[in-house]
């Protein structure tokens, strides 16, 4: 099986085909017209043919540019180029319009390259192929396209396909791929024996209109002007146009990612808030328990400071009296100045206390004993349970019991189960009107209880009690003992009420002790 | 007797009562202080003009109770009170029980010692009054048994005859103790008899 390329590779196989390759079969590839006619191939051959269409090359310029003045035509002076020009020739004298032109043939390349680039831009440079020089220089047409392309202000046009692409605007070409692929076809019938099918002797590739869209950009041609169909090669296309499934795709995973992360983040973030939200508003709740607690102490407070102001007073006006009397009364004075200060520091006690209490601040963690609480609410306590008409007895614990935690939020804790056990016993006789609170080492570590001797709390009623907005009091809010559990809960705690109708009620309250056996607790880090 | 009011002062809380007593002190009072109800009782109260300055709320009885049992004993002693906080009830309850006045601590200079002369004047009356009663008394008690049913049936309106008739009597005789009673008891008229026995009897019914 041979397959000859060109007419010369035809003439060598006719020749010694029979010598060399017996019996073996020939398909002609080559070019119709100047090189080949279909009459002449040999018996039991068939031939892939394509066309030289210089004619239709001319008609893609000449539609490209209307306008153009002049027709060059480039080529050499080897038997295919001048068989080439021969044909172009033929073209242009077969043009309705007459269009002066010019035959470049043979010339050497530096001097074509001169004549091409004074070419005026609105000619037209047609480039066959020129293999040889008039000097016999051989050439590699593509190198010569490419020399004279690069120079040339007029746009140069290519009849065969692999011109395209090395700088030709267009050309009327068939396609080498076709050509291959009828080139295979042909080979696989010869080579299925038989005698070649006489339809299918001789195939041609279709010749096309294939333009090049970074030559046509380069010498400002319209690619409109381009007959319907014609193949705009080399397009810019862009990436996303090329791979536009793939980069959808990718970028539809990216955008899923990006979604899922900022959703993700969104619904951290919702967390978060709803988390301060819901700590804020405990914080709230429990400041509007302080506040609650604060109007039931209006009047021990009212008192613990009016107290101390009217001993200031009182002092501050003897201190006058004495100074008016003119007698030497200076120990006396001393003494009431230093009562004075005294009573004053104490009166600015009792407001940096109710500060702390009622305050807004900070939640902190510290170490401190259980009995600080008791002490440092003592006054206040005992104030209000003077008013009140109830014993208030306190006993504290006689060791350190040392816990981790907001002394405020354990004064708040406190304060609420006293005030509780009063509102307990108020309408009790006066037997009955007491309050104990007392500290002691327990199992749950530090224990903090408050007893009353009220009427007890009835079973069904016990469960509900540490629950928001329970209350069986008229104008409770019913939130003390919710908020009490909340703060005891949060340092670790327990909180429990024992109790029953008739009985005493004892609330007790179990926080871990910071050291235990010298270890450190479990307590919360501060 | 000394001259000087002395003022009770009834207050649990020692600065306070301090800064008063010295206040009462340099203001020219002769003062006492006690920290409860209860001290205040268990001290003799000598027979002086003076009043009590009282703090409402204190642990134990209260002020008002206090008074309630000054009342009860009817001991005379005007009561200026003093609260840190003053409630309406237990101000009127106060002064419907004969406070003389209701402060407010911190309480200033001239209110105080307004109120503290108010108290004391109110005491004068209140001595000269029982002072006069107490006289009275005396008086009374120098009658004769036979000079007492006269004077009983003299403030009943009746006439000597009549009077001498019941006590059979003469009439002479009536006549004459009769003259010993208005004497003894410093009585110008019938009508002045009648106006000491109304006195007489309000003093030994209270």
């Amino acid at each position: 099986m041979v397959v000859a390329i060109s007419r010369t590779a035809l003439d060598f196989f006719q020749r010694h085909g029979e010598q060399l390759w017996p019996g073996a079969r020939v398909v002609f590839v080559g070019f119709l017209g100047y090189e080949f006619k279909p009459s002449a191939l040999p018996p039991g051959a068939s031939a892939v043919l394509s066309i030289l269409d210089v004619a239709g090359t001319i008609d893609i310029a000449r539609r490209l540019q209307p306008d153009a003045r002049r027709i060059v035509v480039v080529s050499g002076v080897a038997e295919v180029d001048r068989r080439a020009e021969q044909q172009a020739r033929e073209a242009l004298a077969k043009l309705d319009e007459r269009v002066p032109g010019d035959f470049l043939s043979g010339l050497p390349l530096p001097e074509l390259e001169a004549r091409v680039a004074a070419e005026p831009p609105d000619s037209i440079v047609i480039y066959l192929a020129q293999f040889r020089d008039r000097d016999g220089r051989p050439y590699e047409p593509h190198e010569v396209l490419r020399a004279i392309v690069k120079t040339s202000r007029a746009p140069v046009y290519g009849a065969a396909e692999t011109l395209l692409g090395l700088g030709a605007v267009a050309g009327s070409v068939a396609s080498y791929e076709t050509r291959g692929r009828l080139i295979g076809e042909q080979v696989r019938r010869a080579l299925a024996g038989g005698p070649p099918d006489p339809s299918h002797t001789v195939l041609a590739a279709p010749n096309r209109c294939v333009a090049d869209a970074r030559a046509l950009q380069r010498w400002s041609l319209d690619a409109g002007r381009l007959p319907s169909g014609c193949e705009i090669r080399f397009k810019d296309v862009p990436i996303w146009r090329q791979y536009w499934w793939q980069i959808a795709l990718t970028l539809a995973i990216v955008a899923g990612q990006a979604m899922l992360i900022v959703a993700l983040f969104s619904q951290r973030r919702k967390r978060r808030l709803a988390e301060q939200a819901e700590q804020a508003h405990r914080a709230e709740l429990a400041r509007a328990s302080r506040l609650a607690v604060a109007g039931e102490l209006t009047g021990t407070i009212a008192h613990e400071i009016n107290q101390p102001l009217g001993a200031i007073l009182s002092n501050a006006d003897a201190g006058d009296l004495l100074l008016d009397s003119g007698m030497d009364r200076r120990d006396e004075l001393r003494a009431i100045l230093a009562d004075i200060r005294r009573d004053d520091l104490r009166a600015s006690e009792v407001i940096q206390r109710l500060r702390d209490l009622l305050g807004k601040q900070k939640f902190e963690r510290k170490e401190f004993d259980l009995n600080e609480v008791v002490s440092d609410l003592e006054s206040i306590m005992r104030a209000e349970a003077r008013r009140r008409g109830v014993v208030l007895e306190i006993r504290r614990a006689p060791e350190t019991l040392a816990i981790m935690a907001d002394p405020i939020q354990i004064q708040q804790v406190l304060i609420n189960l006293v005030l509780n056990a009063m509102d307990a016993v108020a309408d009790e006789s006066e037997a009955r009107r007491t309050v104990v609170v007392s500290v002691a080492k327990g199992e749950g570590g530090a224990v903090l209880a408050v007893r009353d001797r009220g009427r007890g709390i009835a079973p069904e009623y016990r469960t509900k009690l540490f629950e928001s907005f329970f209350t069986t009091k008229r104008d409770g809010m019913g939130i003390g003992l919710s908020i009490t559990r909340t703060i005891v809960e949060a340092h670790g705690g327990r909180v429990w009420v024992e109790s029953g109708p008739g009985e005493d009620t004892v609330f007790q309250v179990a926080l871990p002790l910071a050291f235990a056996n010298g270890a450190p607790a479990v307590a919360a880090p501060a | 007797m000394s001259t000087t009011p002395l003022i009770h002062v009834v207050d649990d809380d020692p600065s306070v009562r301090t800064g008063l007593l010295r206040l009462l002190d340099a203001a020219g009072f002769e003062t006492r202080g006690y920290s409860s109800t209860g001290e205040f009782l268990l001290q003799p109260l000598p027979d002086r003009a003076g009043c009590l300055l009282l703090d409402l709320r204190m642990p134990g009885p209260s002020g008002l109770e206090l008074q309630e049992a000054l009342l009860r004993k009817k001991i005379v002693l005007p009561i200026v009170f003093l609260t840190g906080h003053g409630s309406v009830d237990s101000s009127v309850r106060a002064m419907k029980a004969g406070a003389v006045d209701f402060l407010t601590k911190p309480v200033k200079r001239d209110v105080l010692l307004d109120a503290i002369q108010r108290a004391l004047a109110h005491n004068a009356t209140q001595r000269a009054a029982r002072e006069q009663t107490d006289q009275l008394h005396v008086r009374f008690a120098s009658l004769t048994e036979r000079q007492r049913e006269v004077f009983d049936r003299i403030v009943a309106g009746k006439l000597n005859k009549q009077i001498a008739a019941e006590l059979a009597i003469a009439e002479r005789t009536v006549k004459r103790e009769r003259e010993q009673v208005m004497a003894k008891l410093d009585a110008h008229s019938a009508a002045d008899l009648g106006r000491l026995a109304e006195l007489l009897r309000r003093s030994t019914a209270k």
